[in-house]
């Protein structure tokens, strides 16, 4: 029972980990490599208000997520807009963004173990007999919310139309008035606040290092590649599978080989199903 | 002759005046440098790096290092090794140990490299240098005395001020069987890190705790950066553990610890525990890691009254870095320029064969007891008595502040169990 509550939230973070990537791809066809230093930016910054300029938690997390959002936004605005279409230099812009963001701040001092953000909820239950800590269960119910939350947005409301018409067919979209470059600033805005806000979730079960930025960055970009690049369904699939083969792991075999799972996932989608799980459009490309 | 008396006067006062913000000694000879390879992000890193720069002032002030008759000031070259970083970078730590020696021209080296595998690899470099190593801080596999007692001539340079994982593992045996007969617990469940240190250290507590009559129920090894422990903590709750012994030098190890807190697990979790030596890991954790009880390697890491000098470091670190002696390499790398500067001046020189004589011959009560190398091994020599030898910093965290309960000899307090474990 253990693998399966487990798996289960193992599972819902690292969807919530990887769907701003996922997003931003999908409209923009950009690799935002930048990904994982704006999680760990959030974290930084919501300790920052909260100890050094004293505002409450929740504002804290509000004003740090929203700060996050606008860099993101600002990152395609000023820089990608710029080389887009250039796939390399694409590539080569947003890791360079995200590195230079990670050692920026750990030369400013984000160093050791003592920046963390308070948990929501500091207790444990069972659940099917297995004792769960309560911010891990608040990730699982948030991350349930916000997948329901995204897919009404790209459902129901005017942009959110707008950036799946993207995501479909960027040219008939723009031939109906989509503005494509609007969208992508959207798309980057929405992508780095759900950076932002699953470290507000996922940070206070431990502390803030910026190793996580590139941790997070490797597992977005195992999801994304595993699920299909650019599918929300194939991501959220894909992390299920991550999630369960990692916790599978630890139980039969080792702890130790949990990022090696990731990194074969990655290679043998790729030898597979290069397209990804749900990675329909490229893999008619491929059949071409 | 009024008015150039006056102007000689103000250049005097002036130059005084610049040594005293310096630090540099009156008799400013050329200074002897340390060159220090550090994982400077990281405690361990950066911890050392004021206890070395606190020595070099302190030394710096009180007149520097008397060489041949005259008053050498230190000086210290840091470079980061990022050798504490996952996937452990062994060859960064090369190239800016290399570049110590050959950019830097340190005279001697103090402080790391701070990774066992990266310390190992080093020293190749220090015989071919020729330059005179103490090892601080990290590094804690005995393979690194055993290579100097292989083969002397080769790695003759090598010294190590601190202490190493079978040194600790017996203190941890030691201190876990006054726990068993105080508690009547016999199961222990291990967690270790994915490093070379903290497998041996984990396996070594296996052999050992078996062998003492201890059940080890499971032992797992995690990747440097896990962020979550909870299949093995249930696990340990499955098995019903009494103790999880902990060895992890990676900081996201204060998550295991904030879980362990969440379960109320009944099982004490004690070990080697990077995360939890610091002064802030109580309010990082928001008071979660109470009753951890941690290894800071050698006394002093944390305010303690082990000899007289104990307390007065702790005080001049705090003036200097306006907090308490922070975890594992603090003291030890604090006593190395001490012990260097006594070395050097019974030698006379910097010559490094004379100094390696004189550092073999040393012997002085330092901040964790007595300081003094085996000469065959060139490892310090531990005891649980200050007078004897150097001796470890075993405390446990209680009401917020690191309380020293081991070796009995200079213990301030009694191991507490949490309320629901009682």
């Amino acid at each position: 029972m253990d693998i399966l509550v487990y798996g289960i939230i193992n599972s819902i973070t690292l969807s919530l980990l990887s769907l701003g990537f996922t997003l931003v791809y999908s409209i923009s066809r950009l690799p935002n490599f930048a990904h994982g230093a704006l999680y760990i930016t959030t974290g930084y910054f919501v300790w920052l208000f909260l100890n050094s300029l004293g505002l409450n938690y929740p504002l804290s997390i509000l004003v740090g997520i929203a700060l996050t959002s606008f860099i993101g936004a600002m990152i395609y605005r000023l820089i990608l807009i710029r080389i887009r279409g250039m796939e390399i230099s694409e590539i080569i812009a947003t890791y360079a963004i995200g590195l230079a963001i990670v050692e920026g701040l750990r030369w400013g001092g984000l160093r050791g173990s003592t920046f963390t953000l308070p948990s929501f909820a500091s207790g444990s239950r069972e659940i099917l007999g297995v004792n769960v800590d309560d911010q891990r269960l608040l990730v699982v119910v948030v991350g349930f919310a916000v997948f329901a939350i995204l897919y009404l947005f790209v459902h129901l409301t005017r942009n959110g139309l707008a950036l799946r018409g993207i995501a479909q067919d960027e040219r008939a979209a723009m031939m109906l008035g989509i503005d494509s470059d609007r969208m992508a600033i959207v798309a980057f805005a929405i992508g780095s606040s759900l950076a932002g806000l699953s470290a507000t979730l996922i940070l206070p079960l431990g502390n803030i290092v910026v190793e996580a930025g590139y941790s997070v960055l490797v597992f977005s970009v195992a999801v994304s590649v595993i699920g299909g690049l650019g599918s929300w369904p194939g991501a959220i699939i894909a992390s299920f599978l991550i999630g369960f083969a990692q916790i599978l792991t630890e139980k039969f075999l080792s702890t130790h080989f949990q990022m090696v799972i990731a990194l074969l996932a990655i290679i043998i989608t790729l030898l597979i199903k290069p397209s990804g799980i749900l990675g329909r459009q490229k893999e008619l490309e491929e059949r071409v | 002759m009024r008015k150039r008396f006056g102007v000689s006067v103000g250049v005097v006062a002036v130059v005084v005046l610049l040594m005293g913000f310096t630090g540099i000694a009156p008799a400013a000879e050329k200074p002897i440098v340390i060159g220090a390879p550090l994982a400077t992000a990281f405690l361990y890193g950066w911890d050392a790096e004021r206890g070395i720069k606190l020595a070099v002032e302190e030394i710096n002030a009180a007149g520097g290092v008397k060489v041949g008759g005259k008053n050498h000031p230190f000086s210290v070259e840091v470079i980061d090794t990022r050798d504490l970083e996952p996937g452990v970078p062994v060859s960064d730590a090369l190239l800016g140990l290399e570049k110590l020696i050959l950019d830097k021209k340190a005279d001697f080296i103090v402080g790391g490299p701070v990774r066992s595998e990266a310390a190992l690899a080093a020293m190749d470099l220090l015989h071919k240098y020729k330059k005179v190593s103490i090892l601080t801080t990290g590094a804690l596999t005995p393979a690194y005395h055993a290579k100097v007692a292989e083969n002397y001539d080769k790695y003759k340079y090598c010294f190590r001020i601190t202490s190493h994982v079978i040194v600790m593992a017996n203190e941890f045996v030691t201190l876990l069987s006054d726990i068993k007969k105080g508690h009547g617990f016999n199961k222990v469940y291990i967690m270790v890190q994915d490093v070379a240190h903290a497998r041996g250290g984990g396996e070594a507590m296996k052999k050992m705790l078996s062998a003492s009559g201890w059940e080890v129920v499971d032992m797992k090894i995690f990747p440097t950066g896990t962020t979550d422990y909870s299949l093995a903590l249930n696990d340990v709750a499955k098995k019903q553990a009494d103790i999880i012994f902990l060895w992890m030098d990676m900081p996201e190890s204060a998550i295991l610890l904030k879980q362990w807190s969440g379960m109320k697990l009944r099982a004490l979790p004690m070990g080697f525990v990077n995360a939890a030596e610091q002064p802030g890991f109580w309010k990082a954790t928001e008071g979660k890691g109470e009753y951890l009880i941690v290894n800071l390697v050698n006394g002093g890491n944390a305010p303690a009254k082990i000899t007289p000098w104990t307390m007065k470091f702790a005080a001049a670190y705090e003036k200097r870095w306006g907090l308490e002696p922070e975890g594992y390499g603090t003291s030890s790398s604090y006593m190395a320029v001490y012990t260097l500067k006594e070395a050097i001046e019974k030698a006379g020189t910097t010559d490094a064969d004379a100094v390696i004589k004189a550092l073999e011959d040393v012997n002085i009560m330092g901040v964790y007891g007595r300081i003094s190398f085996d000469k065959k091994t060139h490892q310090i020599i531990p005891s649980d008595d200050p007078k004897l030898g150097a001796v470890t910093g075993i405390i446990q965290w209680q009401k917020g502040k690191r309380v020293q309960v081991f070796p009995p000899k200079v213990a301030e307090a009694k191991i507490l169990l949490p309320p629901w474990m009682k």
